[in-house]
């Protein structure tokens, strides 16, 4: 290219393009907007919040190991899990609440659907690299909070068997077994991982929300907001739900109507509740797991189509 | 072969909050662009320019008309694949590398891998970006910013380019290369439509205009023709002695009918002379 004149020369013939038929959903277009809204979450440096999530647990440890030795690995769990769920709700509303206002102001929207981008598919994207993030962050804390707490079920075990061979001067291979055994029932499990299951389903439907209200919603702010009350009105529903509706005196059809309208509007978030028990040491089965897999599939997939049906009248 | 562009009596109402009135953006516009040309859209702000390229590119609908690319309705998403769009004032995506950003707009219009790496090149040496390719895009200039957003619009071969202000912003050096490039483009068999305030600029590219005022299409013609002064002929010499001229002189005035308006030496431009002080280029029309 120069600086000086245009160029010349002969110019070419009008190019007129060939007619071709486009497929009406490419998984590899909605692929590239997940990845990039991934990238873009990196490089907002969201991940430094995984160091914050370290810091509880390390705080965990020095505070509850101080309070309670017995209750030191149910502690940890708690916390783990804990803040497990506050990130992954985190990182649902704020980071979808950022993604489509910043595009429409920063006019990227405009470039990426005048290119032959369906709306659905640029949703369907930036909820995939959300639900991305929240996966990739999930396994980041997860191998963090089964590594300390792998760690202090071999150090608990070895202080205690220490403690016993203290007081009783030997211990048989059948206490030893026990002590161990009580420890492992609290330690690392496979049924922890249900639970880490049941946090990213339930993060998986909260961003869905935040991108349903952000489609609406005209600033990142009320997108905020409106996706925290929800999130909050998810954890109560089922308690008022009960509450209303078995006091009023309304026929059965009535109540499982409006009941269900209550239900899709406002996820029940207390279906995913299954932390306590886990974090007790109950298992988790499969089946459990199919039906939470189910209800966050349902709820995304009901959530998304809303969005959906908002942004493809939207006036860009 | 046809028109890049059609637009049938389209007309576009905007609803005010709270209100039941509606806001009118473009009034009954009927305008045909035709394959290979540069077409200008130029009016102040607010009359209508933007609004009619967001309904070519299916941004928003029209409340009223029709609108063809390439006698596809704009409409359809698989009209997009023939146009490539350059918004007022872009920012894409700051985090992405300029080579970054044309491989993700290459892989939302289905191209091959190997077919957008070939591409980036090829794009990044047309807009001179070469050096900048793994620079993020938060560090570019307003210039920079342009080009690589014409990059992107190039990046799946459009037939049609939709520029709207593309050098809104950018200093005059980067200005006239934007203009060699939609010049290229045009050498290309490209139809560009390019909305833009520098009229000079328009005047320099379009072969053919449109001037839009208050949602109304006031004038439509080619560049030429509307530009020019039917009864008055320019004459231009070079090294012509004083005698020279008073023999014209003598000529016009012994007719009956001609009338010598001006005389005198033609103006450079200021952007000429910008550009010759500061790019060390010879001010190559000296006249």
């Amino acid at each position: 290219m120069s600086d000086a004149e245009p160029k010349t020369g002969t110019p070419s013939a009008p190019q007129v393009p060939e007619l071709q038929q486009m497929p009406l959903f490419s998984p590899a277009r909605a692929w590239a907007i997940a990845r990039n809204t991934f990238t873009q979450m990196v490089r907002m440096k969201v991940f430094y919040f995984v160091l914050i999530f370290a810091l509880f647990i390390i705080g965990a440890i020095f505070i509850f190991g101080r309070i309670s030795l017995d209750h030191e690995l149910r502690q940890i769990k708690d916390v783990s899990i804990g803040s497990m769920r506050l990130f992954a709700g985190l990182f649902a509303i704020v980071g979808t609440a950022l993604l489509i206002p910043r595009d429409v102001e920063d006019r990227t929207l405009y470039t990426i659907l005048s290119k032959p981008v369906p709306r659905f598919e640029y949703l369907l994207g930036k909820l995939l690299g959300m639900i991305l993030l929240i996966g990739v962050s999930l396994i980041i804390m997860t191998a963090f909070f089964f590594a300390i707490l792998y760690l202090r079920q071999v150090g608990l075990m070895e202080e205690q068997i220490a403690e016993a061979i203290e007081r009783r001067g030997n211990i048989t291979p059948e206490i030893r077994e026990s002590i161990e055994a009580d420890i492992r029932a609290n330690g690392v499990s496979i049924h922890l991982l249900g639970a880490v299951l049941a946090v990213f389903l339930q993060g998986s439907i909260t961003a869905a929300i935040a991108l349903l209200v952000s489609t609406i919603a005209s600033s990142t702010l009320f997108t905020v907001i409106v996706s925290t009350a929800i999130l909050f009105i998810g954890h109560v529903q089922q308690t008022a739900r009960e509450f209303y509706f078995e006091g009023a005196e309304l026929n059965i059809g009535l109540e499982r109507f409006l009941s269900a309208i209550v239900s899709i509007l406002f996820p029940d978030y207390q279906i995913f509740n299954i932390y306590d028990g886990v974090i007790s040491g109950e298992p988790v089965t499969t089946g459990l797991m199919g039906k939470l897999l189910g209800f966050a599939v349902a709820y995304v997939a009901v959530y998304l189509f809303a969005a959906y049906l908002f942004f493809a009248k939207k006036e860009l | 072969m046809p028109s890049a562009v059609t637009i049938e009596s389209m007309t576009k109402l905007f609803r005010v909050p709270f209100r039941k009135e509606r806001v009118t953006a473009v009034r009954d516009l009927s305008l045909e662009v035709e394959a290979g040309h540069v077409y200008g859209l130029i009016g102040p702000n607010g009359s209508g320019k933007s609004t009619t390229m967001k309904v070519i590119l299916g941004l928003i609908n029209p409340t009223h008309g029709r609108t063809t690319i390439f006698g596809r309705d704009s409409l359809k998403v698989d009209s997009r694949m023939s146009v490539g769009f350059l918004p007022e004032n872009p920012y894409f995506y700051k985090f992405l590398t300029g080579a970054e950003t044309l491989r993700f707009f290459g892989k939302l219009c289905g191209l091959s891998k190997q077919r957008i790496n070939e591409r980036t090149e090829e794009l990044l040496s047309f807009v001179g970006l070469e050096d900048a390719r793994n620079r993020r895009l938060g560090g570019y200039s307003k210039g920079m910013l342009q080009r690589i957003g014409l990059a992107q619009a190039l990046v799946q071969e459009p037939q049609l380019v939709i520029l709207d202000e593309p050098t809104a912003g950018v200093d005059p050096s980067g200005s006239r290369r934007i203009r060699d490039l939609i010049l290229d483009l045009k050498n290309r068999g490209m139809t560009v439509i390019l909305a833009s305030h520098l009229l000079e600029q328009v005047q320099e590219v379009c072969d053919r205009i449109a001037i839009m005022y208050q949602g109304d299409l006031v004038r439509e013609g080619p560049i030429e023709e509307l530009i020019s002064i039917e009864n008055q002929t320019e004459i231009i010499l070079e090294d012509a002695s004083p005698e020279v001229l008073a023999r014209i002189e003598t000529m016009v005035a012994e007719d009956a009918k001609a009338k010598l308006i001006r005389r005198g030496n033609p103006r450079t431009t200021l952007e000429r002379i910008f550009l010759s002080e500061t790019s060390g280029e010879e001010a190559d029309d000296k006249s």
